[in-house]
């Protein structure tokens, strides 16, 4: 009970900390989604606490996930004029976009021979968390792994995505949104954010798409 | 103090609309979790102006600012796994690297073709 309210606690401080450090300097070890974990785990190794034991707190962070996915429809409300706008650019860009995330995933995993469970783990890591898990866990992944590749899949986007934007000559707003949000979620939102206000915009509205596609190209995995 | 409880309130509000589309996910027995049908239930209210957006507003603004807080458990539990990251940690890293460029080169390149054939059509 102690150890739950404290790992609560730790996590919260562990993370504002690790903002404090990113918002300093932007350096890609002080994300606070690679700091926060790495110093909570090590800390679990060091003190000999169980996962069972620190997520008994922490857990109560995991269900904020749901009115958090929910708090998702404020942007999509918001930007209703740009998807209506730029209807044909999101959708198909997204459509392509969901349905490689996902084969290239699943052939690519299965031509290194990960395993079964790996591989449904590995199918919706480009979307956003709260989404993915859900996918994860109907198409008979682990959800916990899950999180960790769509974490992963952020940092890696948030390196790719700046160069293929510069290189890849991707000069319009609408596709530097699309990209981001589509290849890094909550991060790439983020990092559109600093390009503009329309290519946050759009980020967040491919965010939730993204994830509603996933989830309905999964059910086709599903049956 | 006033703006926290407003901040409170309206999370609230968002977790009834994710705890009502559970219901609703559970006894239609739809493969959707409950928030997700929470986001089209409140687009709909919206719509039908049964609740007004500035009722959620800055409660969603702030979760969402946080979003990431919330999945640092989940990521934690990567502990439960250390055996799998030993021995196909290289692999997956690989795997999740090559298919993100994929992805963001694909959606950024599809995006600014279309862009291209619009302004020609216009």
């Amino acid at each position: 009970m102690i150890i739950g309210i404290l790992s609560l606690l730790v996590t919260i401080v562990v993370f504002w900390v690790a903002q404090k450090c990113y918002s300093y300097k932007r350096l890609l070890i002080f994300s606070p989604v690679l700091l926060t974990p790495a110093i909570l785990c090590t800390l679990l190794i060091v003190f000999h606490i169980s996962y069972e034991h620190y997520n008994a707190g922490a857990k109560y962070l995991t269900d904020m996930l749901q009115p958090a996915t929910v708090a998702f429809s404020v942007p999509l409300y918001k930007n209703a004029r740009l998807l209506k706008q730029y209807a044909i650019e999101i959708i198909v860009s997204l459509l392509c976009g969901s349905l490689l995330a996902m084969t290239t995933s699943m052939f690519l995993a299965e031509w290194m021979h990960l395993t079964p469970e790996m591989i449904n783990s590995l199918i919706p890591r480009s979307i956003t968390t709260p989404i993915a898990m859900t996918v994860s866990q109907t198409i008979g992944g682990i959800p916990t792994m899950t999180a960790v590749f769509v974490l992963f899949t952020a940092l890696v986007g948030a390196v790719v995505g700046p160069l293929l934007i510069k290189y890849g000559k991707i000069h319009n707003k609408i596709s530097k949104g699309l990209l981001l949000g589509m290849g890094a979620h909550g991060t790439g939102t983020a990092m559109a954010l600093e390009y503009g206000q329309e290519e946050g915009a759009i980020a967040s509205l491919s965010v939730v798409l993204a994830g509603i596609f996933t989830l309905l190209f999964s059910l086709f995995i599903h049956f | 103090m006033k703006k926290l409880l407003n901040i409170i309130l309206q999370i609230g509000l968002l977790f009834a609309f994710s705890i009502i589309g559970n219901g609703i996910s559970s006894y239609l027995h739809l493969p959707i979790s409950g928030s997700i049908i929470g986001i089209f239930l409140v687009l709909l209210c919206l719509k039908c102006k049964m609740i007004k957006l500035k009722w959620i507003e800055d409660g969603a603004n702030w979760l969402l600012a946080i979003l990431l807080l919330f999945f640092i458990p989940s990521a934690v539990g990567i502990i439960q796994y250390k055996d799998v990251i030993q021995s196909s940690g290289m692999r997956l890293f690989v795997v999740i690297s090559f298919s993100t460029i994929c992805v963001m080169a694909s959606t950024g390149w599809i995006a600014e073709l279309i862009r291209k054939r619009k302004g020609k059509a216009l």
